[in-house]
């Protein structure tokens, strides 16, 4: 991409991260307690979470302001992993080959110019 | 299990974990930083700062292979169940050492102009076709900011946040990550390689995660269980040994563990409603049903955490055909108190 989208879009993603840290300094301090009851009296992992809430500070957001409620606690649907599993490396079992294979055919069209030596062979 | 939210919760198996972790990683970046100079062909001598770009590449991806390994491992051999517990850790560490690689990338290869080094490595890719091979850095990049949301979200916190499913499904981000370091290298490293060693590493490591998920898919398919007016047939209620469950897999819905407590049955869902660990492995301690993976526990007869824990697992009515225990496969609501069966040991 030209240099100047370049900039443009390491602006957004900083000023994003900014605003993170903001939001997550401010959760920390004054929303966490309410949101989790298990922060409560306890400090010391409360840095860990800062790059968490950094990324996802608009989720944070929203949670703290109330407007949305974790869904009530529910058995794990164990089937639906699976098959989610069976799904991602089915899929991997195609497409790391085909990696392999693009990565092979580059190579093979690439000409091997043999190297020009320049001075004497080192000892 | 506890009261508050701790920074990691240490125990001694964890310090161990840790320890041969950070000695591994230490141990091979030292080696391949001393070693390799001594391997290489002279004419092609690498500088000190490739090599270290290198070193951290290969380690990061390694160590990402390990960590994918480790789950289908754990289905083929009850022995790497430890590893499996405190796989975020080396998750966490993979991160690092991957943001580590860039940062030696940055310093090196986008260092030494005007333009900053981000611009530079963003700017620097030529568009498809016009030079030989295709942009590989825009993989990597992409890779380690999965890493990095992975690795961020790896407390506790964020699976009570985002809850169990969020959690998990953010988490399944760690398989298009693979596919993308994959590609980084193969595209990148890969087409200047002068050995036949990369390729074998890449090729070898792809190779080996395909098959070990497939000998853990056929290795987890299950006897289906006779089932009759819609009660499953679990086996001899004496044969559940007290203290401990039998494992029953209906043919839909979720694995139930029996368990004994003082003679009396209960059954409750085989998975723990933290990470769904596997309930029916673990044993009763002091009353309740305690988790092999990180120590949650749930009261047999309604499957609910001692106070004041909140987590809840559902439980199953069972009945007795003679000397033959029967399951009813539909769970209860959560929190539904079941009167464990009294039964002869």
């Amino acid at each position: 991409m030209p240099p100047w989208l370049a900039e443009m879009l390491l602006s957004l993603v900083a000023g994003y991260a900014w605003a993170g840290l903001a939001v997550g300094c401010a959760f920390l301090l004054f929303g966490l307690d309410r949101v989790d009851p298990l922060a409560r009296g306890a400090y010391a992992f409360r840095p860990l979470l800062l790059p968490g809430l950094a990324l996802l500070w608009p989720l944070v957001l929203w949670r703290w302001a109330g407007l949305r409620r974790p869904a009530p606690p529910r058995g794990p649907a164990r089937a639906a992993q699976r098959r989610r599993h069976l799904l991602a490396w089915g899929t991997l079992a195609v497409v790391l080959p085909a990696i392999g294979i693009a990565a092979a055919a580059l190579r093979a069209g690439r000409p091997d110019a043999p190297p020009e030596r320049l001075g004497p062979a080192p000892r | 299990m506890s009261h508050r939210h701790l920074p990691v919760g240490w125990t001694a198996a964890k310090r161990a974990y840790d320890l041969v972790l950070l000695a591994g990683v230490v141990g091979y970046i030292l080696a391949f930083l001393h070693l390799g100079p001594l391997l290489q062909d002279p004419g092609r001598a690498l500088d000190g700062q490739s090599l270290a770009i290198k070193a951290y590449g290969s380690c990061a991806f390694l160590l990402l292979t390990a960590a994918l390994a480790i789950g289908p491992l754990a289905r083929l051999d009850r022995r790497f169940l430890p590893l499996l517990y405190n796989r975020r850790h080396l998750g966490v560490v993979t991160f690092l050492v991957a943001l580590s690689h860039a940062a030696e990338v940055l310093g090196w290869h986008f260092a030494f102009s005007p333009t900053p080094p981000l611009v530079a490595m963003l700017s620097s890719e030529p568009p498809p076709g016009a030079a030989p091979g295709l942009p590989f850095v825009p993989l990597g990049v992409a890779a380690l900011l999965i890493l990095f949301a992975l690795a961020a979200t790896s407390h506790d916190f964020w699976l009570a946040f985002l809850t169990p499913p969020t959690w998990k499904a953010l988490h399944m981000a760690v398989y298009p990550a693979y596919a993308l370091v994959v590609a980084h290298v193969a595209l990148g490293a890969l087409q200047a390689a002068t050995t036949p060693v990369l390729a074998l590493m890449l090729l070898g490591s792809a190779g080996s995660l395909l098959a070990l998920h497939i000998a853990a898919a056929l290795h987890d398919r299950h006897a289906v269980p006779a089932v009759e007016r819609g009660w499953i047939a679990v086996g001899r209620a004496d044969a559940v040994p007290e203290g401990r469950a039998l494992v029953v897999h209906p043919p839909e819905g979720d694995p139930v563990a029996v368990f004994r407590h003082e003679g009396r049955l209960s059954a409750v869902s085989h998975l723990c409603a933290h990470q769904n660990g596997p309930l029916g492995e673990g044993r009763i301690v002091d009353g309740c049903i305690t988790c092999p993976w990180h120590g949650y526990q749930y009261r047999p007869e309604d499957g609910c955490s001692p106070p004041p824990f909140t987590e809840r697992v559902a439980t199953y009515n069972l009945r007795l055909d003679g000397p033959m225990l029967l399951l009813d496969p539909r769970p209860n609501p959560l929190g539904t108190r079941v009167e464990p069966l009294a039964v002869p040991a």
